[in-house]
């Protein structure tokens, strides 16, 4: 059938234009021209529209380079998107394996949908739902108190791990969701076949699964840790004053201090970040597709 | 074989554990919306107070409608688009399509913050603006590439031989699409739609940066109320957005994944 | 109906030449099989006289009316598909309607030709049913039902019995034949199945690399391929190589081979003679040299294969190995290793031109 689908391709672009122009014109509208405004922006001192003179510059990238703060707090949100990653990877690949290959029939189908389903749901509203768990005389406080014979006080919000939490609960979700699609697709004989030739279960585990599983671990990964490096509204909430991250500085200069261009210049590094990640992992990412 | 027993049973209290992880925040809030504490004080005691005083907040109800406006209209359009690019994709083949479809890709993966921001500098540089308009422009554009990938999910179990009988029986393109393709796709078109409707309904971020005070959505509405102090009446109205978006995933769920035995 | 022309069609792929300066005449009326192993653009021809795809340069035409820009949905065709392409959506009924709805035709009408179609392909009373329901045997009938109800010019099947058991497929050809009687519709199958391309066509074209190699009769292309492609790729040849001596060749250690059938060579040019397996007689011995079996060479068994009512055996002869098969009477039994004679006729023998 080769032949037919090089048949197609002669006419192939002009039939499919009308079908393909209206979808591919709106992402160039609202996707691509902006990404590309926002870096010819980063070079500018001030917006053309603002009716302030303006200049090209390479200030706002000088200040990325010469305020150590934002360099440090590149770094930290690296760190956050690695810590979070890495915690997703801990509490979603077992439970990825055990909904893979220990749950069967109607029981996973209904686990494995309910274990994904708070993925589309409204991510706002689950992060403040854990400022009701870990605020001071809040839930965990109050059940811990009530168990315990000795009073201790939990006081788990504006804090680093309160917001470990809350994008933790966010994102594993998808670790599941990746790691369980790959881990589906082994073939059970394989792991019999390991265990027929001598090998304990944990040597199955480290020479057969997750070699085969990879890909889906790293589209988890990867998945994770793009967004959560960018992420704003969760370290607001939950993290207070301590929440001051690499995307609540990018916020700022949005919606607080107004400085439009040394925002893009910064949105414009995360931007670069987060391709050379997708670019270095692309190969392993489309074995997972 | 005492050993699988075991751990068979270590594996479903695990999940269960990640199960009460996931989803016991969001019951404590439902169950707050329903306490009569303003400051969340046990013991827990009944009302429906705080919905009833949702329904005098006027900023918070135009907000709702803006959103389920903006929602709709976002579905109506990314289904139109997205179902003809995906039929597009999988009818022709031209140079250049593999980088067609790996373009809608960035729209998903880059993270909202990068993706909303820049929305912003070129929908004001360019004279678009903020507001509901350009909240819409960008909700479409979040979506569409979703719509695309489960639409042409769907076409891939479609045998191309069906269109090219409907042709030699005398079927012209739009009796052949009408009467033969999108009759099967329509579960996929379905689930595309649903997920555009959750990708906007739930859509914070960019929202956040291409609202205006009076032309806002209800999560920025829910985020601004967030940011001044924790209120019942909060939990309230994130209690019906939480029932909403999942009942809306599970209807997703049933189109998508039952879709294709049929 | 109409008869189709396909005249110095070509087409190609990028660099490939899926169809090379084809041309065929198909009679209104006649059964044709398209022949060839995968990749010789039997598929590509029968999808240019459909009107899938046009060709680069040449002419088609149904019915003395040119078509080869016209696209497939106004030229009025009937095919079948290789996986029967029935409409999962649709009712048996829907799918055999089809054709006749989107042409706008009025209820009564399409109802009672359904009904006719589905009785012909004797399903009459399957009309409700979903095309999952039926068995590969039925979704076949349904495919053809609605592939004639619409009345078209010619009907073209796409190996339509690939993906039916080798029982059904036999007496789906039967079927297939009456039905065509039937209705007497200029019909051109693809294939690459030879026995059925020989039970069932009236004509046969082989094509080879995007060329028309042979065209005709099966008895014809049997008994007088014109190539060593012909002569092997339809039935079993033993291909004997040497220089033509006119009318036979002489082999590299001098035997001389005589053919009545083929074509006439100057003598010294490089030629083969091909000679069916069952025209060759086994002896161990000479016996009487008769005008009748002009031709003999001799040789050793190598291996014998019982097949139940025919032997097939292997001879070694001067590096070549004959295959010569004999319906097993009981009385011959030649032994691996056994010396034996070969004799042949020159009516049973083709000259090839092998230049």
């Amino acid at each position: 059938m080769a032949v037919q689908i090089a048949a197609a391709s002669r006419s192939g672009l002009r039939s499919a234009l009308p079908l393909l122009a209206p979808a591919y014109l709106w992402l160039t509208v609202a996707i691509f021209l902006p990404l590309s405004a926002m870096v010819f922006f980063s070079f500018m001192t001030d917006l053309p529209r603002s009716g302030k003179p303006w200049a090209f510059t390479l200030e706002n990238y000088a200040a990325f380079f010469s305020q150590s703060l934002y360099l440090t707090l590149l770094v930290a949100s690296l760190r956050l998107g690695l810590e979070v990653t890495l915690w997703c990877i801990v509490i979603g690949y077992p439970a990825a394996y055990v909904l893979a290959k220990v749950l069967k029939g109607r029981s996973r189908e209904a686990i494995f949908l309910l274990v994904i389903l708070p993925f589309w749901s409204n991510g706002l509203v689950r992060i403040f739902s854990w400022a009701m768990v870990l605020r001071e005389g809040g839930i965990l406080d109050t059940a811990l108190n009530a168990v315990l014979p000795f009073k201790i006080n939990i006081d788990l919000m504006y804090s680093y791990p309160a917001v470990i939490i809350g994008l933790v609960h966010s994102y594993v979700p998808y670790m599941v969701l990746t790691c369980y699609l790959t881990l589906q697709a082994i073939d059970d004989s394989l792991i019999e076949a390991g265990r027929s030739l001598g090998a304990s279960r944990l040597q199955v585990l480290k020479r057969v699964i997750i070699p085969l599983s990879m890909p889906g671990l790293v589209a988890g990964a990867v998945l994770i840790f793009v967004p959560v490096v960018g992420s704003f509204m969760e370290p607001r909430i939950l993290g207070g004053r301590t929440g001051t991250f690499y995307g609540t500085v990018i916020e700022d200069q949005f919606v607080a201090v107004f400085n439009w261009p040394l925002g893009a210049a910064l949105s414009f590094i995360l931007l670069a970040v987060v391709l050379v990640i997708l670019a270095v992992t692309s190969p392993v990412l489309r074995r997972a597709a | 074989m005492a050993t699988t027993r075991i751990l068979e049973w270590l594996g479903r209290v695990y999940i269960l554990m990640l199960l009460a992880f996931l989803y016991l925040p969001i019951i404590i809030m439902a169950l707050m919306s329903f306490n009569v504490s303003p400051f969340y004080q046990l013991p827990f005691e009944w009302t429906t107070e705080w919905y009833a005083s949702l329904w005098q907040n006027n900023q918070l109800i135009a907000a709702t409608r803006n959103s389920v406006e903006i929602a709709v209209i976002t579905t109506i359009i990314c289904t139109a688009l997205g179902t003809a690019a995906s039929l597009g994709l999988y009818r022709y083949d031209f140079r250049g399509k593999k980088f067609l479809q790996a373009l809608l890709f960035p729209p998903i993966a880059i993270p909202w913050l990068i993706t909303g921001t820049a929305m912003l500098i070129f929908f004001f540089g360019v004279g678009i603006g903020r507001g509901l308009h350009a909240i819409l422009l960008g909700h479409v554009a979040l979506a569409l590439p979703y719509v695309i990938v489960v639409v042409s999910a769907r076409l891939q179990t479609f045998a191309p031989e069906l269109e090219e009988a409907a042709r030699s029986l005398g079927a012209n393109q739009w009796q052949v699409t009408n009467r033969v393709t999108l009759p099967w796709i329509m579960p996929g078109v379905i689930a595309g739609g649903l997920f555009a409707f959750a990708v906007s309904f739930d859509q914070f971020v960019v929202s956040y940066f291409l609202s205006t005070p009076g032309q806002t959505t209800l999560p920025v509405e829910i985020y601004a109320a967030i940011r001044k102090g924790f209120t019942p009446e909060i939990n309230a109205v994130s209690t019906i957005i939480i029932v909403v978006s999942m009942a809306l995933m599970l209807l997703t769920a049933r189109f998508f994944k039952f879709g294709g035995e049929k | 109906m109409a008869g189709v022309q396909v005249s110095n069609v070509s087409r190609s792929f990028g660099a490939h030449k899926a169809l090379d300066d084809v041309s065929i005449d198909f009679a209104d009326g006649g059964f044709y099989a398209l022949l060839g192993p995968s990749g010789s653009g039997k598929t590509t021809l029968l999808r240019q006289i459909a009107g899938f795809d046009f060709p680069d340069s040449g002419r088609i035409s149904i019915g003395g009316e040119s078509v080869e820009r016209v696209p497939v949905e106004k030229r009025r065709i009937g095919m079948v598909f290789q996986n029967y392409a029935l409409f999962p959506n649709m009712s048996v009924s829907d799918n055999v309607a089809f054709g006749l709805s989107v042409r706008g035709e009025p209820k009564a009408v399409i109802a009672s030709e359904v009904q006719r179609a589905l009785d012909l392909v004797q399903l009459g009373t399957l009309g409700g049913r979903r095309p999952h329901q039926l068995s590969g045997g039925q979704r076949q009938r349904v495919a053809l039902a609605r592939a004639i109800v619409t009345t078209p010019r010619v009907l073209l099947l796409d190996e339509p019995l690939g993906a039916l058991d080798k029982a059904l497929r036999v007496d789906m050809q039967i079927e297939l034949k009456r039905i065509q009687r039937e209705i007497g519709i200029t019909t051109i199958f693809v294939t690459h199945d030879q026995e059925e391309a020989l039970t069932m066509s009236d004509r046969i074209g082989i094509l080879r690399d995007g060329k028309l190699v042979q065209e005709g009769p099966p008895e014809e292309i049997y008994d007088r391929p014109k190539s060593e492609f012909a002569a092997t790729f339809l039935g079993d040849a033993n291909i004997l190589r040497g220089n033509a001596t006119g009318t036979g060749i002489r082999l590299p250690d001098g035997t001389g081979i005589a053919a009545s059938a083929g074509v006439t060579l100057v003598a010294g040019m490089k030629a083969s003679c091909a000679v069916r397996p069952e025209r060759i007689r086994i002896a161990t011995n000479a016996g009487v040299p008769d005008r009748a079996h002009a031709n003999i060479l001799t040789g050793r068994v190598s291996k014998r294969i019982f097949a139940g009512n025919n032997s097939t055996y292997f001879v070694d002869r001067d590096g070549q190995t004959i295959k010569v098969i004999v319906q097993n009477t009981g009385i011959e039994k030649l032994a691996e290793g056994q010396q034996v004679v070969l004799r042949w006729s020159s009516e049973s023998t083709v000259l090839i031109d092998a230049s």
